[in-house]
């Protein structure tokens, strides 16, 4: 074993407790919005089922399942993947494990406390923000506590120089604070006025879900692929100009364009939504670039596959945002299924996948054990492809259908809902599906970390029943 | 479980990791162009940061193409702006009133009579006691709602209101309200239906 691999299970070996206490949760989570979703998804297939239970309702169960994804998986997910990343891009372990692995708990009571809150009807009615005030200041403080660790190992770095991955996960430990701050103080704790919530509420939604998830999510590609592919990363100014125009112009849209506000608001995200065009094209090229002449040879790479399905749906995912937001469009497509499909689309399809793929690098080499079912893991990767696929494809052209005929006002609104019904079963199926792969990647992730807990309790007993030393007897 | 591949090859300190590419040109300039028509399409579209300017309105210019500015148009847009203010909260913005509240404006015999004097009279005195509306008696009290407005102001509310939701009756000009306004100064409100009647047409 030589210094540099030395160094680097050094490193893994830093961020172990860490790692397992945000992965362990976060894959916990994920199942639960899997099922919270399922149920929301059954209240259109059997309305009467979950009528007398308020906490079932839709109302409650959609954003609870919403939530649980996004701040349940996505965020601790995306935290143990920058922890560990900048770790090893930096060249230095992380000091003081306990405070991030501390945080990692605070963060899943406190994820604990808003899905309780939600489901009990104490939800704050902000999209992307329903977690009521009980539950967001555990959230803000644990995210600060491991943004601030992240920040330390970052600062402590022995390469000195940065690489791409590097600002877009730095980028983004600051962005989370920042939005989510300014969102709890603007619309929980002191509401501004009338118009001005809905306003910073879209602010907020787009911040978090386009910019927060990209930031993250095509850093650690930025990181993955070329390693995968076995060489350095071909591509520097690109992935520069990608980064800027990135949080320049994804950080100003999100504003609806049948939006009731002064034109120059939607006016203003839909031209800077036209711009995304940049970062996308930038992105897919510098991966494109990182992955050239190994797509084939590394088909069979579990990581890879999901990483790099990842950033197509990123492309997709964008190119759909671009769309919400383009005044003609956006006239057929507001209030339909096509935004749920987007949003889905984006934390699923890209994020959750790219995260899949990430873990299943991560995970083995921190905890230091081999995944306990490779092969499910392996089959995980179509299962979750084709579940995506069958929810968001149904949803997407569904939405489509659905505006189109909003626009006819000859065609009454129980009709135009009841013939997006047979989309929304194809999409359950296409939830089942992903609650499946959903499962097998809790399977493996706890199987791991059960491993390693069954292997520490292993050497405390060795520990204990070891003979003591003639010393030690004879004091 | 250490790979050969898991780790960055090492370089060279101050030098960004990676091959030096050539910066990407073609980027710049499709940034370049496509900021060029967001720049054109905001300046057309946006009302340049207007808070009045909403949508499918572009800019101040426009929004001030479709704002009245003189002749009778302006006197009813005038008249509807106080109507809704000053009157609407009890008689309703249709003038179809509200029971227990105000009578309704839209058919009443007072508001479409030929001579606007008595119509005139009651808002800038008030009006109290039981009055017979449209066939039905109202036994409420009403304030000198008109007396703060001045004499253009009221001029237009009662033209608002003799021409609108159906009503089909001429102006009252702001000369009219002056010299109502001189004859009633001082006087209390018109107490009931017999006093109404006693005023002049």
């Amino acid at each position: 074993m030589n210094e540099i691999e030395k160094l680097d299970s050094e490193i893994d070996a830093s961020c172990r407790v860490s790692l397992l206490a945000l992965f362990v949760g976060a894959a916990f989570w994920l199942v639960v919005a899997s099922v919270l979703g399922l149920i929301a998804s059954l209240n259109f297939h059997m309305p009467e089922a979950f009528a007398n239970c308020p906490w079932l309702t839709y109302g409650r169960v959609q954003p609870a399942a919403d939530d649980a994804l996004l701040y349940g998986f996505c965020i601790p997910a995306g935290l143990g993947v920058a922890l560990w990343l900048l770790a090893r891009s930096g060249r230095t372990p992380v000091r003081g494990a306990l405070v991030p692995f501390v945080a990692a708990h605070l963060w899943h009571l406190g994820v604990l406390v808003g899905l309780i809150g939600i489901l009990a009807g104490y939800s704050t009615g902000f999209r992307w923000l329903e977690f009521p005030r009980g539950a967001s200041s555990p959230l803000f403080y644990a995210y600060l506590l491991l943004a601030l660790w992240a920040m330390m190992t970052f600062g402590a770095r022995r390469e000195r120089a940065t690489s791409p991955p590097q600002w877009f996960l730095v980028a983004a430990l600051f962005w989370f604070p920042w939005i989510y701050s300014t969102a709890n103080l603007l619309l929980v704790a002191w509401p501004v006025r009338g118009v001005t919530q809905a306003v910073v509420a879209w602010w907020f939604g787009d911040n978090l879900l386009f910019v927060w998830l990209a930031l993250v999510g095509v850093g650690a590609a930025f990181y993955f692929l070329p390693k995968f592919c076995e060489r350095p990363p071909q591509t520097f100014y690109l992935a520069l100009f990608a980064f800027w125009t990135l949080v320049l112009f994804g950080s100003l849209c999100g504003i609806p364009q049948g939006a009731p506000v002064p034109a120059w608001l939607p006016v203003a995200s839909s031209v800077a939504a036209a711009l995304l065009l940049v970062p996308l094209l930038a992105v897919v090229i510098v991966a494109w670039r990182a992955v050239r002449g190994s797509v084939l040879s590394k088909w069979d790479h579990g990581p890879f596959c999901f990483v790099g399905a990842g950033v197509v749906c990123f492309f997709l995912s964008g190119l759909m945002w671009m769309a919400l937001a383009c005044p003609e469009i956006c006239r057929v497509t507001e209030f339909t299924w096509f935004v749920p499909a987007q949003a889905q689309l984006q934390l699923y399809g890209f994020f959750a996948l790219t995260m899949f793929g990430a873990i299943y690098h991560i995970l083995p080499r921190s905890a230091g054990f081999e995944l306990p079912f490779p092969k499910l893991a392996r089959a995980q990767f179509w299962i979750s492809l084709s579940g995506v696929a069958l929810l968001v494809a149904p949803l997407a052209i569904g939405g489509v259908a659905q505006g189109r005929q909003l626009q006819n006002p000859g065609i009454s609104f129980a009709v135009i809902s009841n013939s997006t019904l047979p989309f929304l079963r194809v999409s359950t199926t296409g939830q089942l599906l992903l609650l499946l792969g959903n499962l097998i990647f809790v399977l493996n992730v706890f199987g791991l970390a059960s491993a390693w807990k069954r292997s520490v309790l292993k050497k405390a007993l060795a520990l204990v029943k070891a003979p003591l030393e003639t010393a030690e007897v004879q004091a | 479980m250490s790979d050969e591949s898991d780790h960055i090859p090492p370089e060279p300190p101050g030098r960004p990791p990676g091959p030096r590419s050539p910066a990407p040109m073609g980027f710049f300039i499709l940034t370049l162009v496509l900021l060029f028509l967001a720049a054109v399409y905001f300046d057309h579209h946006s009302g340049w940061f207007n808070a009045q300017v909403y949508h499918p309105f572009v800019n101040a210019n426009e929004l001030e193409k479709y704002q009245p500015k003189s002749g009778e148009a302006a006197l009813l847009a005038r008249g509807m702006a106080t109507y809704e203010r000053v009157c609407g909260v009890c008689h309703g913005n249709d003038g179809a009133g509200k029971p227990g509240q105000a009578p309704p404006l839209a058919g009443s015999e007072w508001v479409l009579e030929n001579g606007v004097n008595r119509l005139t009279h009651i808002p800038l005195t008030g009006l109290s006691g039981a009055v017979d509306v449209k066939g039905q008696t109202w036994n409420l009290s009403m304030p000198a709602m008109g007396a703060a407005l001045s004499d253009a102001d009221l001029a237009a509310v009662l033209t608002y209101i003799r021409g609108s939701w159906g009503n089909k009756a001429g102006p009252v000009t702001p000369a009219q309200v002056k010299a109502a306004r001189a004859a009633v100064a001082g006087q209390p409100p018109i107490n009931g239906l017999q006093a109404l009647k006693a005023l002049p047409e």
